[in-house]
């Protein structure tokens, strides 16, 4: 079945927001974020594929709760546990 | 296949109705549609099996195909053009039509 | 919960995840520093005006820019090293290009830089493959019925920029002062020039 983030042609999401927003991150952890993916990529933990399988596994409500950047953590810590890199709940110890 | 010469542009070629149980690059507004072939656009790993984390996925031409609103809506003038995996693709059973 | 205690509660987590794969050697935080930093230096709109400029003033490089855009861009000094493709496709008097990734977010960074918020929204992601005409509106973008649009869903590994129309009236501007008139929305083509 198609996954959520399969949204072309999806009817409800409304109008566009279309302010141009030019700062690249809004948080300093979206950079985190952003370092820490194209680190772990680069050093073959996973690929790009396996990052967007990752992203689109979450469950519909909360990718569309999560902002873009939470997408992209969420994703990471699922793959990092898939591959035991890190044990089930470790991040939150 | 991957030297991009099974389907020449201007191909009249049909996406497969698939619904895969993961990773997959075929939007489902485009499944099961007809389109044109643009141009191949070169080689890639499958991103379905690539995704699996799977070291043999399999290297396939990619078409960039056009399709027409109407045959992906059923309304609209304008025209939607995607990336496709060779495997995604047949040739149009009703080219002929 | 507010924004911003959430905020707060996600950079914990974040912090956490770093400090856990420094702890694992996987990562030193020097190295993630670098890659927010090769992030964002070598990807700018700017990239993507100049090379539009370029095309408007040396017409055998128009060419080889919607022949090659890899290739032609890579002549002046982008996108060296990426294992991605660009097509540059050209609006006219009669075709409007725009550009989406309904999927997720694939964007020619390095070309456009960082993408804004809209481009990677539901709203935006859903809509511009079936209505295009009102997705561009929203915009401040009535073109006329005469006009094919195409939208380029990015669903592979091509990344996409569109080539603006100039401007008339620009004849007696320099490279510069014509690259300075493109907008990072009209390279995705949600503006024109």
């Amino acid at each position: 079945m198609a996954r959520i983030n399969d949204v072309g042609g999806t009817q409800g999401f409304g109008a566009i927001d279309t302010a141009d927003d030019t700062e690249p991150f809004h948080a300093d952890w979206e950079a985190r974020v952003v370092g820490l993916f194209n680190t772990l990529r680069a050093q073959g933990l996973f690929n790009t594929n396996e990052f967007r399988d990752a992203i689109e596994s979450m469950p519909p409500a909360e990718y569309l709760a999560a902002s873009y950047y939470e997408r992209w953590f969420t994703a990471i810590v699922a793959l990092l546990e898939t591959k035991g890199v890190l044990e089930p709940g470790e991040l939150d110890d | 296949m991957t030297d991009g010469d099974r389907f020449p542009p201007g191909t009249r070629v049909r996406t497969f109705p698939h619904d895969p149980p993961h990773h997959t690059r075929l939007p489902r507004y485009a499944r099961g549609k007809r389109g044109v072939v643009v141009e191949p656009e070169g080689p890639a790993e499958l991103a379905d099996v690539s995704a699996q984390g799977r070291g043999d996925a399999p290297v396939e031409q990619i078409y960039a195909v056009r399709f027409a609103a109407r045959d992906l809506w059923g309304e609209g003038d304008h025209h939607v053009v995607l990336d496709l995996w060779e495997s995604y693709l047949e040739e149009d059973p009703d080219r002929d039509r | 919960m507010t924004g911003e205690h959430l905020d707060a509660t996600i950079a914990r987590r974040v912090r956490r995840l770093e400090t856990l794969l420094e702890e694992k050697g996987l990562i030193t935080g020097e190295r993630v520093d670098e890659a927010i930093d090769a992030f964002l230096a070598s990807s700018s709109p700017a990239n993507g005006a100049r090379v539009v400029a370029r095309a408007w003033t040396d017409e055998a490089y128009r060419s080889r820019l919607l022949a090659d855009g890899t290739a032609a861009v890579r002549e002046l000094g982008y996108m060296e090293g990426s294992y991605q493709r660009l097509r540059v496709v050209e609006n006219t008097a009669d075709t409007h290009n725009v550009i989406v990734c309904t999927l997720c977010s694939c964007y020619p960074l390095r070309l456009l830089g960082p993408s804004p918020s809209w481009y990677k929204s539901e709203a935006y992601r859903s809509r511009v493959v079936r209505e295009p005409r009102s997705v561009l509106r929203e915009f401040g973008l009535e073109l006329p019925g005469t006009v094919d649009i195409t939208v380029w869903d990015s669903s592979a590994e091509s990344r996409y920029m569109v080539l603006p129309r100039r401007p008339e009236g620009t004849e007696g501007l320099t490279e510069e002062e014509l690259a300075a008139l493109v907008t990072r929305n009209a390279l995705i083509g949600t503006a024109t020039v």
